[in-house]
């Protein structure tokens, strides 16, 4: 019984809203006259076409730079943790300011050139998506060398790997043959999870793409987006008529995928094993552009600071002639739309950890298995749909525009985060240490403060820290619970993307970066060893 | 022949194997035996060609005469087994071995895929992923797959650690047969002397660097 009873918590904030919340689409099914407006949708065919362009292109290009980055780096895998706490809409909100045509990269450009006003570039919201794709390039990279990096880490595939990679360098295979024959193959069949991710968010992204996606048309997510927050039910059931289709045009993508990969297996084979190349060269290339990457994002992280900080400035200069916290004012004056991100944050990133210990301590390790399935699945899933799901949820449970239903969508990816993040380290602890505290008299409830949380402490509160960051960025389903009552950094940011105040936009797009990082940051401090310490 | 001449190796500056001198001939298997950390294996990282930089070398590895300290390891035509088999997962039994059959037409390679399997005693096994091999057989595999790449010399690490006293026995004879029969020169290192060849050259490595020839 008291093995039931510690789902209990993950039951409550993840598993029935989450199945109910799906449940509560499958009538869209039968509208038949939405799917019908939908498919009169003067921008569909468009929209569809440059969704399909920008998810799949940005995905095979960000693999392919993971993949080219880590093929020189198996025995010292790259840290991409600190890149991973940059919000996407920090990001785009950044790159978007840099390469704008009165950015930052006009005004270093402009001055050799005798520029004297920004050009009519489109450089972001162009027409094909070039910038949106790039933002997702440089967004999801790091995340894909993070999911080889951590499977890099592990003792025992480094030491298969290097193993493999020495006896098939001494049968004749040189070290860029290597890589794509013995380790790639293997560390893409254990990292199809993170890639269908990758896929799912870039095809249906929707805050990055109204800051920084085109607008005419717009991907096919900001076309549902539009619909499902229209007030006309005609135009919100197309909405989710395009949600469906969204989800099931990222299914039939994934079933060809696999298909690809099914008929193409033995070609593929008999590449693997063919007969020894001319690969001898090594693969340096993108590998050793990875500190470009880290300072490509720390100037990002400069420029949202200081566009946040800036006064007038007229374009060509390249600084403004004033530094004000105007912005930053404004920002906290109404400081309502930070505060609830940050309470909720807090809330939903505790909560969370508190479920999942519970469960951990209460579940057989066996029933991990469900668990895990389902969070992979639920990070897997469009954002769009499960934001309408969990809409329609509230709506029937009549607590739309309540703090209850801000803290329900918030929570649901939280959980996602942190079980699969606490499950492998919190499972891998040492039993015999609880052996060997009951030994000496200790009580569960002691052994579990003095001893274990203490021991786990980080792994606890890296845990903590994402799922704060993967709070906090919640753009869609926040929206949705919010229906106008609740705003958070995110809808202030979105909503402000498109006005003309660049230190505002800079500062939201900062304070939305600063929250998760300091978090991270204190969780890093909180972390040391003792023995460090003194 | 495979020979070092006045090689020594050093770990951060400290000497681990003083400056020795060795020829193998064709068909020889050497054994090294040594303490753990006295640098057997980096020894044969060394001749293999991928030491860890946190080692520094000195001395010349000659194979049939050629120099081969800056030749990168795919071109030494060394080849090496280790304590584990490392069959690569994700290929068959067969691609594993046809991984290492030099280029040459298709039918010729599977054709001596086909009799390194018989060699092995592994008929129809080709299609069979590694992991549903027992521990003898996939050892045979490494072996063959070493032996497919026609190497010039080979380098033999503990290999048979792993295995049980009855199948280290047999796996022992069989690699043993296999390199005389090829005529290729071979280091073997290990701890157990019964691995060592009858009859065969013991090097010790001591504590204090020194090798010396049993």
């Amino acid at each position: 019984m008291l093995r039931q009873l510690a789902a209990l918590p993950l039951f409550l904030i993840f598993l029935l809203p989450l199945a109910l919340s799906l449940a509560l689409i499958l009538p869209t099914i039968a509208e038949a006259a939405a799917f019908k407006a939908l498919l009169n949708h003067p921008q569909l065919w468009g929209a569809a076409g440059l969704t399909l362009f920008t998810g799949l292109i940005s995905t095979v290009l960000s693999l392919i730079c993971a993949l080219m980055i880590i093929a020189g780096r198996i025995d010292k895998p790259p840290q991409a943790g600190a890149m991973l706490a940059l919000p996407h809409l920090s990001l785009a909100i950044g790159l978007s300011l840099l390469i704008m045509p009165a950015g930052l990269l006009a005004r270093i450009i402009a001055l050799p050139f005798g520029w004297t006003s920004p050009p009519m570039w489109a450089t972001t919201q162009d027409r094909y998506g070039l910038a949106l794709t790039a933002a997702l390039v440089l967004k999801e990279t790091p995340f894909l060398v993070w999911a080889f990096a951590s499977l890099l880490n592990r003792d025992d595939l480094r030491q298969a790997f290097r193993g493999q990679s020495a006896v098939a360098r001494s049968l004749g295979r040189g070290p860029a043959s290597v890589f794509l024959r013995i380790i790639a193959p293997q560390l893409l069949n254990r990292t199809v999870w993170p890639l269908v991710a990758v896929l799912a968010y870039s095809l249906t992204v929707v805050d990055m793409a109204i800051v920084i996606g085109p607008t005419q048309p717009p991907t096919l997510a900001q076309i549902i987006w539009t619909d499902l927050n229209d007030a006309e039910p005609a135009i919100e059931a197309r909405g989710a008529a395009g949600v469906l289709v969204l989800s099931t045009v990222i299914l039939l993508l994934l079933w060809v995928v696999g298909l690809s990969v099914r008929l193409g297996r033995p070609y593929s084979r008999k590449w693997l094993s063919g007969p020894p190349d001319t690969g001898h060269r090594k693969i340096s290339f993108l590998t050793q552009t990875w500190g470009l990457w880290g300072l490509f994002y720390s100037a990002i992280v400069i420029l949202l600071l200081f566009q946040s900080a800036s006064g007038l400035w007229p374009f060509p200069d390249l600084l403004p002639e004033s530094l004000t916290f105007s912005a930053w004012e404004k920002l906290l004056s109404d400081g309502r739309p930070l505060l609830t991100s940050f309470l909720l944050a807090l809330g939903t990133a505790m909560t969370a950890l508190a479920a999942s210990v519970v469960w951990f301590e209460g579940m057989r390790p066996s029933g991990d298995k469900i668990m895990l399935w389902l969070a992979a699945f639920l990070l897997c899933l469009p954002s769009l749909l499960i934001g309408l799901g969990q809409y329609r949820l509230f709506l029937a449970l009549g607590i739309t525009g309540t703090a209850l239903a801000m803290f329900l969508a918030h929570v649901l990816p939280v959980v996602a985060y942190v079980f699969i993040m606490l499950q492998g380290p919190y499972r891998g602890f040492d039993q015999r240490w609880q052996t060997t505290a009951a030994g000496l008299g200790q009580r569960r409830v002691a052994f579990l403060r003095q001893i274990k949380w203490p021991m786990l402490k980080a792994p606890i509160l890296a845990a903590f820290a994402v799922g704060f960051a993967v709070s906090i960025a919640q753009y869609v389903p926040a929206q949705l619970a919010a229906a106008g009552r609740y705003s958070t950094l995110p809808i202030e940011a979105v909503t402000l993307s498109s006005g003309g105040n660049r230190a505002l936009v800079a500062a939201y797009g900062a304070a939305l970066m600063a929250l998760p990082l300091i978090v991270f940051l204190l969780a890093q401090w909180l972390s040391r060893p003792r023995w460090r310490a003194r | 022949m495979l020979s070092l001449r006045d090689v020594s190796l050093a770990l951060q500056g400290k000497a681990l194997i003083k400056a020795f001198s060795l020829d193998i001939a064709a068909g020889e298997i050497v054994t090294v035996m040594g303490p753990s950390g006295s640098g057997k294996s980096s020894l044969l990282s060394f001749i293999g060609g991928d030491l860890d930089e946190a080692f520094t070398a000195q001395g010349e590895i000659l194979l049939h005469g050629e120099r081969l300290n800056d030749v990168p390891p795919e071109r030494r035509g060394i080849a090496r087994l280790f304590q584990d088999d490392l069959l690569f997962p994700h290929m068959t039994v067969g691609e594993n071995l046809l991984f290492a059959v030099p280029r040459m037409p298709q039918d010729e390679r599977v054709a001596a895929m086909m009799a390194a399997l018989e060699t092995a005693e592994l008929k129809g096994f080709e299609n069979r992923p590694p992991h549903t091999l027992s521990g003898g057989q996939r050892s045979r595999v490494a072996l063959m797959r070493a032996l497919l790449a026609r190497p010039r010399a080979i380098l033999l690490d503990e290999p048979f650690s792993k295995l049980d006293r009855e199948l280290r026995v047999s796996i022992r004879g069989f690699t043993h047969d296999h390199i005389v029969k090829r005529q290729i020169p071979a280091l073997l290192v290990t701890h157990d002397l019964g691995d060592a060849p009858l009859g065969g050259r013991i090097l010790k490595l001591t504590a204090a660097g020194e090798v010396i020839d049993v």
